[in-house]
């Protein structure tokens, strides 16, 4: 399997700073934006992006390639950073948060519209946050369903059946839409 | 992909990206700079304090090459001679012992 970030995480590893910036350059984009997607709120997202790229640092020494793919790996760490936020959220938990749709966005959420651009941001935040996360890695972020199951650490079929009622739901709130 | 599937590519597919602040690529790449010191360990550290910005391999090499230079030209040189002196130094001294006495 070729990975095209190895030889840059090698080298990151050995205390390269120019294949550290390659590697921020490359995969910070993607990783802001499913952080911001994931969490509605600016600074929570900054917040977990570091952490996971600081992650990233301390690693890259050690890295075994053909283990994982590294930008899969590096996605999951995203992911699990901002699970940990969710979680340390007033009142929050995950677990029940999975099962129960917010009907009513949280106001970071609406305040987010404004520079988003509307009701699917909206929409997408009061979604459970493992649909949120499966929707996000498949169809924004254009992820094959093995490697988003990886990332979510669910089995393809889980996967399948997180997409099917996230997009129904969403569907439901925005159906007017498209 | 079903109806549902393909409306949601649809409407999330043009979602915008969400850039990067540059103030939190300088925070990544000082956690960066951090991790590498730490890893680098104390000759790292020593020889940066020494000679800033180079990496490590360079001050290495010059000490290095100091040690060669040092023991190439200690045995090339030749000592001064000290065995005329060691003799007359020995001679004038007392001796250890009194072979008249003994008898």
């Amino acid at each position: 399997m070729f990975d095209p970030d190895t030889e840059l995480v090698k080298r990151a590893g050995q205390g390269d700073r120019a294949a550290a910036q390659a590697l921020m350059a490359r995969h910070l984009p993607k990783m802001m934006t499913l952080a911001r997607r994931m969490l509605g709120r600016q600074a929570e997202a900054e917040d977990a992006v570091q952490d996971a790229f600081l992650k990233l640092w301390t690693h890259a020494a050690r890295w075994e390639p053909g283990k994982a793919k590294f930008e899969t790996w590096l996605y999951r760490v995203t992911m699990n950073k901002c699970y940990d936020r969710l979680r340390k959220r007033p009142g929050a938990s995950l677990d029940e948060a999975a099962e129960v749709v917010d009907p009513t966005p949280a106001a970071d959420a609406v305040l987010a519209n404004a520079e988003l651009g509307g009701e699917i941001e909206a929409a997408l935040q009061a979604l459970p946050e493992r649909q949120r996360a499966a929707l996000l890695l498949c169809h924004h972020q254009e992820m094959g369903n093995i490697e988003a199951a990886e990332v979510l650490g669910v089995s393809v079929e889980a996967l399948e059946s997180l997409l099917a009622r996230g997009r129904r739901t969403l569907r439901a709130r925005l159906g007017h839409l498209k | 992909m079903d109806d549902d599937a393909m409306w949601a590519e649809a409407l999330l597919k043009d979602l915008p990206g969400v850039p990067a602040p540059a103030a939190l690529e300088r925070r990544i790449l000082a956690d960066f700079d951090r991790v590498a010191a730490r890893r680098r360990g104390w000759f790292a550290s020593l020889s940066g304090m020494v000679w800033p910005g180079a990496p490590a391999w360079q001050p290495a090499a010059v000490l290095a090459a100091a040690l060669v230079v040092g023991i190439v030209a200690g045995s090339a040189v030749p000592l001064e001679d000290t065995t005329e002196q060691a003799a007359t130094i020995a001679l004038d001294a007392p001796p250890s012992f009194d072979l008249g006495e003994a008898s």
